[in-house]
C-alpha cells in the first residue's frame, strides 16, 4: 500500500498514523492523539501526509524532540523545547490542548519553535476548541492566523503563498479569540466548516501524494519481520482446510 | 450511553459486576443473546419488509463468474458482489495470509454500474492487496466446506435432499475468512454510514453483507445442481435451507479490535447485563415465559447434542453442560421452585451457586429469550460513536481513586514474574497479521502492541505513588507522557466501568480463544468450534429466516439452532 498516488479512509489515516507516531519512538498515547489530530486534518481536505511527514522525520533525526517546559507569567504559559532543538509538534499538540481543558483562559499559551505548527492548530480542532485564536510567525518570516470561532468552525488568515502545511518553526501565540477587524489588504481567508468538509471526504476518501511513503515506512517500524517459526504459530497454522 | 442509573433501582440490584462479568473464563463461555447483533439485524429486516433479488449470475456451470445480490431498505438499496473462481486446493486456507480464495465479496452501496464490478474484478479477488473505495462498505472472503459442497449439490441434483446428519456436522456451504469494513484497505468508513437507521447498530452493515453471502452460498449450489440434473434436480427443503448458515474462522484480528474499542465494548456488555438484571428483577414472570424457558431447555438440550467439536477442552465443557441443562431440567420440573417470588432471578442463583460458566452464560442467554418486549430496545444502544479524551483537569488524588477502585485486579498482578509477561501481541509484516508471540521464543517484543493495560495500570499506580495529589493530570502527563493512553483509558473506566477486561493479557495462561468467543456471541455466533487456543470457527445465522422467510410469524425463533423435526 505504499504507491504516489493513492486514496485512503479515515480510518487508515487514525490507523496508519498512530503506528507512524509510534515508529518514531512516540508515546503510544501521544501517537493516538497524532493520529487523531491527522484525522482532523484529512476531513478539513488537507493532505496528512504532506502536513505531518516533517515532524516525523524530524523526531527521527533528532531535530526535535519530545522534551517541553513550561514557564508561567502572571499572563503568559511558555512552552519551551530546553534541548536547543525544535519543539516537536506532537508534544506541543497535546500539552496545549491539555492546558486548554484545564480551563485557564486568563493566559495566553507561547509555543516557542514549534516545528509543525499546523499539528497544534490539528489538535485543537480534533479537540473542538471554540473561542480560540493562534498566530504565528515561522522562521521563513511567514504569519498565520487561525481563528477557531464556533465549534466545528475554524477560518485561516494568511498573506502570504506558502501553504499552511508547509510553515515551519513557528512561535505560537494562542489565546482566547480576539476578533480582528481588519487583515492586511492581500491577506486571503479560508473558512472552513468540518463536518461540511468531512462530509465530502467521506464520498471521496483521503488523497495521499508523495509523503504517504514517507509515513508508510514509519508505520512499517511498527511491524515484526516475518519468520518461518513465527508462521507456523499463526492462527490457523498447519489446518488444510477440508471440512 | 446506558448506565446502571438508566435501570429502575430495583433492577440495578440484579447487574452482576464488572469484575464478575469481564473475567477471561466468563467472556470465553459466552452465548448468543437475543440483543446479538445477528438477532437484532433479523429483527429489523422482518419489521421493515426488506426486499431481496438476484440481480445478476453470469456465472459458469462450475460456478466461476460474477453475482450480484440486492436487498432494498425502506431508503436505499445494498448490493453484494460476489466473484467466484476456481483454485487450487493447496491454496485453501483460513489465515489472514492466505493468497487465493473460492470466493471475493464486496457489499456495494447501491447497485454497482458495469463499471464499478469491472473496478472491483481487478481488486476484490485480490483481498488486502486490492484498493476499494467509499461506495465498498465491506469486503470479505469465503472458502467451500469441501465435505458439504459437493456433496448437496451432487445430491440435489439428483433429486434428494442432502445428507442431514453430514450437513449438521459442518453447518455451512461456505466459511468466510475476513469480513472488512469501515474503512479498511480504502472502503467507506463508519462515519459515511454511521447515521443510517439500518446500520446504527453495532457492525450491522458487515453482518448484512454476511447474511447475503449466505443467501449467495445456497442459490449458488441450487443452482449448479439445476445446471446438472436438469429437470430432476430439487431446490433444498425450506426447512434445510433455513438450517444452512454461514461458516466464518476467526482468528487473532478481532482480539485487539476488542481492547482498542473500551467505550464500544462497555456498551454492549452493559446492554446484555441490564437485560438480565431487568428479567432477574421480576417479582413475577410475565404471562408464558415460564414456560417458553423450560421448553428451550429442549431444545438446547438437542443442540448441545448436535454441537460436536474436535477440540477436547470444549468437547468437555459440552459434555458438562449437556448433564447441567438436564440437573436443571429436572429442577425446573418441580413447580415449587418456579412458584417462588423472583422466579428467574432463582433459576439464575441456582445455576450460579451449582454449574459451570459454559452453563451459567447459557442460562443467561435462555432466560433472557422469552423477553423481547422488556430487552430488546436495549440492543439500539450497543453502538458507539465517542472515543476517549484524556481529562486534563482530574486532580491525580481523583485518578488515584479510580486505580483503586477499578485496577486492583492489575495492580496485584507480579510482572516481575516471566510468566506474568510471557506473551506480547505485534503485528507481522505477513499482511499485517496479528500475532501473539511467547517473549522467550519470537523475535520482535520490541515492536509489542500497546495492549498490556495491566502492567500499564501497574506501572502507573507506581509512578502515582510519589506524586502530590493536588497534581492535575494534565501537569503530570508532561514529564509522564508515556502515560497518556493508561490514563485516558482509567479514566474512560470510571463513567463506563465494563470497558476493561480485567485479566493480565500478556500471561503465560491467557487464551485469545477467550476474547473472540466473547465477541463472536455478541455477534450472534453458535457452535463455537474451536481450533486451537488462537481461532475459532463458528456458524452464523444457523436457523435464521431465508428472505423469503423473514415475514413469518417466527422469524425471530432461531437461536441454538436444532436439526428441523421434519428431517429427524
Amino acid at each position: 500500500m505504499a504507491t504516489e498516488q493513492l486514496t485512503i479512509s479515515l480510518n487508515e489515516v487514525l490507523f496508519f498514523f498512530t503506528r507512524a507516531g509510534f515508529g518514531v519512538n512516540a508515546p503510544i498515547g501521544i501517537a493516538e492523539d497524532f493520529a487523531r489530530s491527522n484525522m482532523w486534518i484529512a476531513e478539513n481536505g488537507f493532505d496528512p501526509s504532506s502536513c505531518s511527514i516533517e515532524a516525523l522525520n524530524n523526531l527521527d533525526s533528532h531535530t526535535s524532540d519530545l522534551a517541553v517546559e513550561l514557564e508561567h507569567s502572571d499572563t503568559q504559559v511558555h512552552f519551551v523545547n530546553p534541548n536547543n532543538v525544535y519543539l516537536s509538534s506532537l508534544i506541543a499538540s497535546v500539552s496545549v490542548v491539555d492546558w486548554i481543558n484545564v480551563g485557564s483562559r486568563n493566559v495566553e499559551l507561547i509555543v516557542k519553535n514549534v516545528d509543525s505548527p499546523l499539528l497544534v492548530i490539528a489538535a485543537m480542532g480534533a479537540n473542538q476548541c471554540s473561542d480560540w485564536q493562534a498566530i504565528w510567525l515561522d522562521e521563513s518570516n511567514y504569519e498565520y492566523l487561525v481563528n477557531f470561532t464556533e465549534p466545528g468552525v475554524w477560518e485561516m488568515v494568511s498573506s502570504n503563498t506558502q501553504p499552511i502545511e508547509l510553515s515551519k518553526g513557528g512561535n505560537m501565540i494562542i489565546r482566547p479569540l480576539v476578533e480582528t477587524k481588519k487583515y492586511p489588504a492581500n491577506a486571503v481567508l479560508r473558512k472552513f466548516v468540518t463536518i461540511e468538509e468531512k462530509e465530502k471526504i467521506l464520498q471521496t476518501g483521503v488523497k495521499v501524494g508523495e509523503h504517504w511513503q514517507g509515513i508508510y515506512d514509519y508505520f512499517s517500524r511498527c511491524l515484526v519481520k516475518s519468520t518461518a517459526e513465527s508462521r507456523a504459530s499463526g492462527a490457523g497454522a498447519g489446518i488444510v482446510d477440508t471440512d | 450511553m446506558i448506565s446502571e442509573s438508566n435501570l429502575s433501582n430495583l433492577s440495578a440490584q440484579f447487574m452482576r459486576p464488572p469484575e464478575q462479568v469481564m473475567r477471561l473464563d466468563r467472556m470465553g463461555s459466552s452465548h448468543q443473546t437475543r440483543l446479538s447483533f445477528m438477532r437484532s439485524l433479523i429483527r429489523r429486516m422482518s419489521k421493515e419488509n426488506w426486499k431481496f433479488e438476484c440481480l445478476r449470475r453470469d456465472i459458469d456451470s462450475d460456478g466461476f463468474g460474477v453475482s450480484v445480490y440486492a436487498v432494498t431498505t425502506p431508503l436505499r438499496t445494498y448490493s453484494l458482489i460476489a466473484f467466484t473462481q476456481d483454485i487450487p486446493p493447496k491454496k485453501r486456507t483460513d489465515r489472514v495470509i492466505a493468497e487465493v480464495w473460492d470466493a471475493t465479496f464486496n457489499l456495494f452501496d447501491g447497485i454497482p454500474t458495469q463499471a464499478d464490478i469491472d473496478y472491483l474484478a481487478n481488486n476484490t479477488p485480490k483481498q488486502e492487496d486490492g484498493r476499494y473505495r467509499p461506495s465498498e462498505l465491506v469486503l470479505a472472503r469465503a472458502n467451500k466446506s469441501l465435505r458439504i459442497f459437493e456433496h448437496v449439490i451432487s445430491t440435489l441434483a439428483k433429486g434428494n435432499q442432502p445428507d442431514i446428519e453430514l450437513l449438521s456436522s459442518v453447518g455451512y456451504l461456505m466459511r468466510t475468512t475476513a469480513v472488512y469494513g469501515s474503512g479498511k484497505f480504502g472502503c467507506a468508513d463508519r462515519a459515511k454510514i454511521a447515521d443510517r437507521e439500518e446500520c446504527k447498530g453495532a457492525f450491522q452493515i458487515e453482518l448484512l453483507a454476511v447474511y447475503l453471502i449466505r443467501w449467495f452460498t445456497i442459490d449458488l449450489v441450487e443452482y449448479l445442481a439445476r445446471k446438472r440434473g436438469g429437470n430432476k434436480a430439487v431446490k433444498f427443503e425450506p426447512h434445510i435451507r433455513q438450517f444452512i448458515g454461514v461458516g466464518n474462522a476467526t482468528g487473532l484480528g478481532m482480539a485487539p479490535f476488542l481492547l482498542k474499542h473500551p467505550v464500544l465494548i462497555h456498551n454492549w456488555v452493559v446492554a446484555k447485563e441490564s437485560a438480565l438484571a431487568k428479567v432477574r428483577s421480576m417479582e413475577t414472570p410475565l404471562k408464558g415465559t415460564l414456560e417458553k424457558f423450560t421448553q428451550s431447555l429442549i431444545q438446547v438440550s438437542q443442540h448441545l447434542r448436535e454441537w460436536c467439536v474436535e477440540d477436547e477442552v470444549q468437547t468437555t465443557r459440552i459434555d458438562r453442560l449437556k448433564d447441567e441443562i438436564g440437573s436443571l431440567s429436572n429442577w425446573c420440573s418441580d413447580q415449587i421452585n418456579l412458584m417462588k417470588p423472583y422466579p428467574w432471578n432463582g433459576i439464575y442463583q441456582y445455576v450460579e451457586d451449582r454449574f459451570s460458566l459454559e452453563c451459567q452464560e447459557m442460562v443467561v442467554s435462555l432466560i433472557i429469550e422469552p423477553h423481547g418486549p422488556l430487552v430488546d430496545d436495549l440492543a439500539e444502544t450497543m453502538s458507539s460513536v465517542s472515543t476517549p479524551k484524556l481529562v486534563a483537569d482530574m486532580p491525580l488524588s481523583q485518578l488515584k481513586g479510580i486505580v483503586e477502585d477499578y485496577y486492583v485486579w492489575a495492580t496485584t498482578i507480579d510482572f516481575t514474574l516471566t510468566e506474568s509477561q510471557h506473551h506480547f501481541w505485534y503485528y507481522s509484516e505477513d499482511k499485517l497479521e496479528p500475532r501473539f508471540g511467547s517473549r522467550d521464543v519470537d523475535e520482535g517484543s520490541e515492536q509489542e502492541m500497546p495492549l498490556a493495560i495491566g502492567r500499564d495500570a501497574h506501572e502507573l499506580n507506581h509512578a502515582l505513588l510519589s506524586t502530590s495529589d493536588e497534581m492535575l493530570v494534565g501537569e503530570f502527563v508532561l514529564s509522564f507522557p508515556q502515560f497518556r493512553h493508561i490514563i485516558r483509558r482509567i479514566q474512560n473506566t470510571l463513567q463506563r466501568p465494563y470497558s476493561e477486561v480485567q485479566d493480565n493479557l500478556l500471561d503465560e495462561s491467557m487464551r485469545p480463544l477467550d476474547l473472540l468467543r466473547f465477541k463472536l456471541a455478541f455477534f450472534g455466533a453458535s457452535k463455537f468450534d474451536p481450533k486451537s487456543d488462537l481461532w475459532t470457527r463458528i456458524s452464523m445465522y444457523q436457523g435464521a429466516p431465508m428472505p423469503d422467510q423473514l415475514s413469518d410469524p417466527d422469524h425471530d425463533k432461531w437461536f441454538f439452532p436444532v436439526i428441523p423435526k421434519q428431517v429427524i
